[in-house]
Parts: structure tokens; sequence; C-alpha cells
């Protein structure tokens, strides 16, 4: 099953989702299309009208269009996922208004799709860090069951 | 979605015995059609899918809970990455703060080999008004 990972690009969420035997959906599978199909290979300009477009879908155009640009590229991701899991307070997940209304916008658009979802704490200590791997190794057995 | 390539990052984690350069000769001897670069955490390994996934599930099999692995978008040596060319390396400070967790995160896969369980967090319901009055008169 397609498992969404908040933050998109984390190395832990991606290779535990993996190692349960499931497909992580992650920003870098988004960003090699931009690399390997480049049209333009001059950033910004390789951000087409077609990224725009999609990006209303998700974002209205009142919206600050850092966040657009992001729905753009996870949105998509998100209605393909069958599941997702969050780590909630990372604390490389903080930003402004680009990053920050990216990520809320990102548990509301999980959230509102009613897919599976696991909430994880940010482990901090070894006691945490089983929780978290524990609980998330339930999760990915529990889904398709 | 590109099926030709993929590039995937291969990380130790800091409480491993492992080191960059035993991980990258494990790659090179099982003799794969795979390019394989020496990284301070670890190495990258690039090369068509099927073969880059065989070299991955191999690792696995050989040092389970010590090397985690993600998919990496930009090709390895990339330009617009490779720190020797001058390139931008904007995921690093991520990078760095997963190592930090990664001993506590290989602790938790041990853990959930072993077949340990854990007790559900019981989740924080709304405060009863009776009781915040409580608190601030405490």
């Amino acid at each position: 099953m397609k498992v969404f990972i908040d933050p998109p690009n984390s190395l832990i969420l991606f290779d535990i989702v993996e190692r349960f035997g499931h497909e992580p959906l992650s920003a870098m599978a988004a960003i090699q299309e931009k690399i390997d199909n480049l049209e333009i290979d001059m950033p910004p300009m390789n951000v087409t009208l077609d990224d725009v477009v999609r990006g209303l879908k998700y974002a209205g155009v009142e919206v600050p269009s850092g966040i657009r640009g992001r729905m753009a590229m996870w949105g998509p991701m998100i209605e393909e996922a069958d599941a997702a899991i969050i780590m909630d307070n990372a604390p490389y997940s903080f930003g402004c208004v680009g990053c920050e209304r990216s990520n809320e916008m990102l548990k509301y658009l999980i959230k509102k799709r009613g897919i599976p979802k696991l909430h994880v704490a940010y482990p901090s200590n070894e006691e945490e860090a089983k929780n978290f791997v524990v609980s998330a190794k339930e999760f990915l057995e529990g889904l398709g069951k | 979605m590109s099926d030709e390539r993929e590039t995937r990052l291969l990380m130790i984690s800091p409480s491993s015995m492992l080191t960059p350069d035993q991980l990258v000769r494990s790659v090179h001897a099982m003799n794969k059609d795979v390019k394989v670069k020496e990284t301070c955490y670890g190495c990258l390994v690039e090369g068509r899918r099927e073969v880059v996934k065989e070299v991955l599930d191999q690792i696995r099999g050989k040092y389970r809970n010590e090397v985690f692995s993600k998919r990496r978008a930009y090709p390895a040596g990339d330009p617009r990455r490779c720190r020797a060319q001058h390139g931008t390396r904007p995921g690093y400070s991520q990078l760095e703060a997963e190592w930090a967790l990664l001993s506590n995160v290989q602790h938790g896969l041990e853990c959930a080999d072993r077949g340990e369980k854990v007790e559900p967090v019981p989740e924080k319901g709304l405060l009863p008004v009776r009781e915040f009055k409580k608190i601030c008169e405490e």
C-alpha cells in the first residue's frame, strides 16, 4: 500500500515504511520527476503553468505562492495515498508562512481524505523511539487487513 | 515517474561499528551494475531501479538495523548539489538532525524485532471547566 509520510522528505519515516513492506510517498519522487523530465533546467523557470494550475486545486489565488507551489507537489501524493504517518513536533519542521502553513495544510488534507493515519511524536530518547517504532510497525502491519 | 534511474542514500547509524568504507566495499563486492559514491554518512548507490532494490535488500539483510536508506532525487555527483562543485545542500541540516536520532531508532527497531509491545498513549481530552477552576484557585 502507498503510505504518505510527513515530513515528506524524512529519512527515518521513509525507511520504516519501506522496511515493513509498503511504498512510501515522499517529496524525493516528486522532485525526481522535475529533474529527469525537465523541459527547462533553470530554476525557478522549471516551474511551469501546469504546476500553478495543479496547486490552485489545493490553495486559492489569495494564498501565498509558496504554499501553492508546495501543494502542487504534495497534493497529488496525498490523493494517491492509502494511509499516512505523521511525525508531530519534529524540530526541523518549522518555518515561516510558506513552510508552516503548508505543513498545516498537509495535515488538513490528510484528515479530509479520511485515510488511516498514525500520529507519532518526535522521539527524544530511547523509550520514546521504541514507542515510535513499535506503534509504526503495528500500524503498517495492520494496513490492508 | 522515471523508471530508469534510482539513487539511494544509505546512512549508517552513529551507534554502529560499520564505516562508510566497509559499506562501500560490501556494495562493490556484490558485483552489481551500480555506481557507488562514498560519503561521510554512508554512501550513495545509483543504478536501475530493480538492481538498486537488490543491493538494498542485501544490505538490509547483512546490516539489518544499522543502515537506513531513502531515495534521493538528484543523481550522485550532480553539480547542483555536489559539495565539490560548490552546489547548494539544502537538505543537509535535516539529514544531520535525523542522523542524531538514528541510534534511538536502531534501539526501537531491535525492540520491535524482539516482539516487545508498548502501552498505547491515552489521548488527551478536553479539560473540564471545574478542573480548570480548581487549578486556577490552587
